[in-house]
């Protein structure tokens, strides 16, 4: 058992994480090895984390979420708006925008249960709604006048670490519990393997897909609070860039360390680790694309190794069937 | 005499713990209708699968073609065996021609625009070749079934080289009304008087006695019998099916039923017309009957994986709605579904997950949390009860193999203690030692007290296990065989509804319902 958990294919993402590190200590000794870098890394790649950890959650039952970035958006908008244009204070505020991030996913959740809308295509059409929403409550402008309070939220510390840092980990902690310690998150994990299996096991799959949404949409209104809280502005184009770095997070880390479950953990440290990639790289003098496509090779590689088993199993099931024709065909000789 | 078309010598298949086909020799001739029966694990559908060139044979040689001595070439010989599954392959929005497009080798014409009226006037007179006339250019989904199996055929035929090839039909008539299987028959005739050799498969022994020249019947791998269609009759066809050897397995039981457990009256949905049945507890109720009688969806309807028409369900005493797993489960019901794959089991997840996961409530801690330990010791303790092989709990299900995998399926509800026992084709696909196990595990459960429900179209399956058989036929119940009448020749003969006399309890039910 110890051998298979220290094997490359269960934890790959630390392998290639102590291969970066190692390449780019050497490289740019000077940068890369500094204390503050580490830290910005740490706390600027939280609200990543924090999305994929929420992604986690309906990929786990077997929806995917494809609105989580306008989720992210919403909550960065809504929050500003109701702090800037409505003077409604700082904890109700974001009580309010999580809520509505809440009712987000169960919207999401129900077209996918009750209309039987495919969740592909269902948070696909909820994700263009929300863009939508946010240019109508923000003008299409950014939303100014934020108190100095309310920034404290993004760049205070505690131990050393910015608060964002806490809040992911702490969101990291208690979904990783429910998802693999509870009997909730094994229905939820039992709903996304087999749907129709699990229903007839006694799971009630519609209601748990719907609460993965939500719980979803919730945490990612909240990301979308301290998104808006770093830049002290609420932005209308923030939401979107998440989809993709969380998406390639939650792939890669469905890799790692429970063979081919996506979870928590893994999540995490596919988050870390490709953002260290691109730190890397970008002391190293890279040019700005560098991130978008560190992030969409390692996406495509890391979702194409996990195929390639199945695939080559298929591939050898063809073979043999050719061989059998190629002899029919010989047969009377 | 001229030399087949066909020619299968000495084929030989082993499955792990099953031998499927030994040493099966047949002969197929030009204008030749040649029919395969025998029941389900007889055999059958392996031979086609090792016809069609999906699986490999052990052992034997299937020979196309030996008339003229000639190797054909290879593009011949895969235009040589024509193959027409049950569901057609048929693509069902797609209209006949395109559908009759797709086999063709195009080319660089791919690319040019199709001749659509010179192709529907060939479409409409190649199905004309075979009786039929319909609108061509209608989505195959709106076509009756007859309409569908003469595309298929037509598909099969348009690319023969010569008209003296051999073409397969398995099953082609499960899903035909009777008008429909005359069409289609008049079909199969044209095709045989042009100079090809037919190898029919089906259940149904009168189609068979119409149509067939040439009967072979394969019984757990051999062949039992290669006779003339014309000297042989009903009797003796279902005896070379069901053998003479009934051997019970030693699974007596003591036969002391206990109070009633499930109670139905009048339920109806999907196939299922109209079904009323008592069971007690600690007894094995056998459901038999052809695919489409509503055996297939009963175990289903009473769980509640398909929703109930109408109907009441009882189970000790105690109403039970319709379509939900959930109240199912509450009132001590299990159901291991037929398809073990898409319905019975999550193959993602492991051993111990899948076992635990209809009830959880136990495992869990006061904090809320699952209790690993208790976990782990349970499914060890189940493991070696059903002798799972490799005894590995950590497993993922999906690399067991069928027959541990159906272990499994059964012990997730045996854990349960269940008061009803719901089993749709227990043994469906698995192999020999692991359908003892099942039977003895399903054995144990009814003298534990649970009332036992086996659907089933193994009627072999059915005599060993039950202590009582229900046959449904066209969704009623047709008739009611108890130990002392239960045997495979009369299970075989009341499901095709063979015997007159039983024919009047299937109207004394529809009178009764009116009256209720």
């Amino acid at each position: 058992m110890a051998k298979q958990a220290l094997s490359f294919k269960n934890i790959s993402a630390l392998y290639i994480f102590l291969a970066l590190f190692a390449i780019f200590s050497l490289w740019v000794p000077d940068t890369f090895l500094s204390a503050d870098v580490w830290r910005s890394l740490l706390d600027t790649q939280a609200l990543t984390a924090l999305v994929a950890v929420a992604l986690v959650i309906p990929l786990a039952a077997g929806s995917f979420n494809l609105a989580i970035g306008t989720e992210v958006g919403m909550g960065a908008i809504l929050v500003a708006w109701l702090l800037a244009k409505q003077s409604i204070p700082i904890v109700p505020a974001i009580g309010l925008t999580m809520l509505a991030g809440a009712l987000i996913g169960m919207t999401s959740g129900l077209l996918i249960v009750r209309a039987r809308i495919d969740s592909f295509i269902a948070t696909l059409g909820m994700s263009s709604v929300l863009l939508a929403l946010i240019a109508w409550l923000s003008d299409s402008q950014q939303i100014l006048n934020l108190s100095p309070s309310f920034q404290k939220l993004a760049t205070d510390q505690l131990l050393g670490l910015t608060y964002p840092v806490w809040i992911m980990m702490s969101a990291a902690l208690v979904v990783w519990y429910l998802l693999e310690r509870t009997p909730t998150g094994r229905r939820v994990y039992a709903t996304g393997g087999n749907i129709e299996a699990s229903r007839l096991a006694g799971v009630r799959t519609s209601l748990v897909v719907v609460l993965s949404l939500v719980a979803c949409g919730a945490i990612a209104a909240g990301a979308g609070v301290i998104a808006t809280s770093r830049l002290a502005t609420g932005d209308p184009t923030v939401g979107p860039a998440y989809l993709l770095p969380a998406y390639a997070a939650a792939f890669l880390g469905s890799t790692q360390f429970k063979g081919g479950r996506y979870n928590v953990w893994g999540t995490v440290v596919a988050v870390y680790v490709l953002a260290t990639g691109v730190k890397g790289l970008q002391l190293a003098g890279a040019p700005v694309w560098i991130p978008d496509l560190f992030d969409g090779v390692a996406l495509l590689l890391a979702v194409g190794l996990a195929k390639y088993q199945r695939t080559a199993h298929r591939a050898s099931a063809i073979r043999r069937v050719l061989r059998m024709r190629r002899k029919l065909a010989e047969g009377p000789a | 005499m001229t030399a087949p078309l066909l020619s299968v010598a000495g084929l030989t298949k082993t499955f792990p713990g099953l031998r499927a086909l030994d040493g099966v020799s047949l002969d197929v001739a030009s204008g030749e209708i040649l029919a395969v029966v025998g029941q389900n694990g007889s055999g059958k559908s392996t031979l086609v699968k090792i016809l069609a060139g999906l699986l490999e044979a052990d052992a034997g040689t299937v020979e196309v073609r030996g008339r003229d001595g000639r190797v054909p070439s290879e593009h011949e010989a895969t235009a040589e065996l024509h193959f027409i599954h049950q569901d057609l392959g048929l693509i069902s929005m797609l209209s006949t021609v395109e559908n009759l497009d797709l086999s063709h080798d195009l080319g660089r014409h791919g690319f040019l625009p199709a001749p659509r009226r010179e192709e529907a006037r060939r479409a409409t007179e190649l199905i004309a070749r075979f009786g039929a006339s319909f609108d061509v250019g209608m989505p195959t989904s709106e076509l009756t079934a007859a309409e569908r199996s003469i595309v298929a055929i037509a598909r099969a035929l348009e690319g023969w080289l010569r008209p003296d090839n051999v073409l397969v039909l398995d099953e082609p008539t499960a899903a035909l009304a009777a008008d429909e299987v005359s069409r289609l028959f008049t079909a199969i005739r044209h095709v045989a008087e042009a100079g090809a050799g037919i190898i029919f498969i089906s259940h149904r022994l009168d189609e068979v006695m119409e149509l067939a020249d040439r009967v072979v019947a394969l019984r757990d791998g051999h062949v039992v019998a290669d006779v003339p269609a014309a000297q042989v009759d009903h009797e003796a066809l279902v005896r070379m099916i069901a053998g003479h050897d009934l051997a019970r397995a030693n699974l007596e039981r003591a036969l002391h039923p206990g109070d009633p457990v499930l109670t139905v009256r009048g339920l109806a949905g999907a196939t299922v017309a109209h079904v009323d049945l008592d069971l007690r507890a600690g007894e094995i109720l056998g459901v038999s009957g052809l695919l489409g009688s509503g055996r297939e969806h009963l175990a289903s309807l009473l769980f509640g994986a398909l929703p109930r028409k109408r109907g009441h369900v009882r189970v000790a005493g105690r109403a039970l709605r319709g379509g939900d797993p959930r109240a199912a489960i509450a009132r001590d019901l299990g159901f291991v579904p037929a398809d073990r794959r898409t319905a019975g089991l999550v193959l993602d997840m492991c051993v111990r997950e899948n076992l635990t996961l209809p009830r959880l409530a136990p495992l869990r801690r006061p904090t809320g949390r699952l209790d690993a330990g208790a976990e782990r010791n349970e499914t060890r303790a189940w493991i070696r009860k059903m002798g799972l092989r490799p005894p590995e709990p950590e497993r993922p299900v999906g690399l067991l193999s069928g027959g541990n995998q159906q272990k499994l399926a059964l012990a997730k509800w045996l854990r349960n203690e269940p008061k009803v026992l719901l089993l749709d084709e227990p043994t469906q696909g698995v192999d020999v030692g692991a359908k003892a196990s099942i039977y003895e595990l399903v054995a144990s459960a009814a003298e534990q007290g649970a009332g036992v429900l086996v659907s089933s179209s193994d009627a072999k399956e059915l005599t060993l296990l039950c202590d009582r058989v229900l046959v449904l036929r066209d969704g009623f119940v047709a008739a009611e065989l108890d130990r002392g009448s239960l045997n495979e020749a009369q299970l075989i003969r009341e499901s095709l509804g063979l015997s007159g006399d039983r024919r009047e309890a299937r109207f004394a039910t529809t009178s009764e319902r009116s009256d209720g």
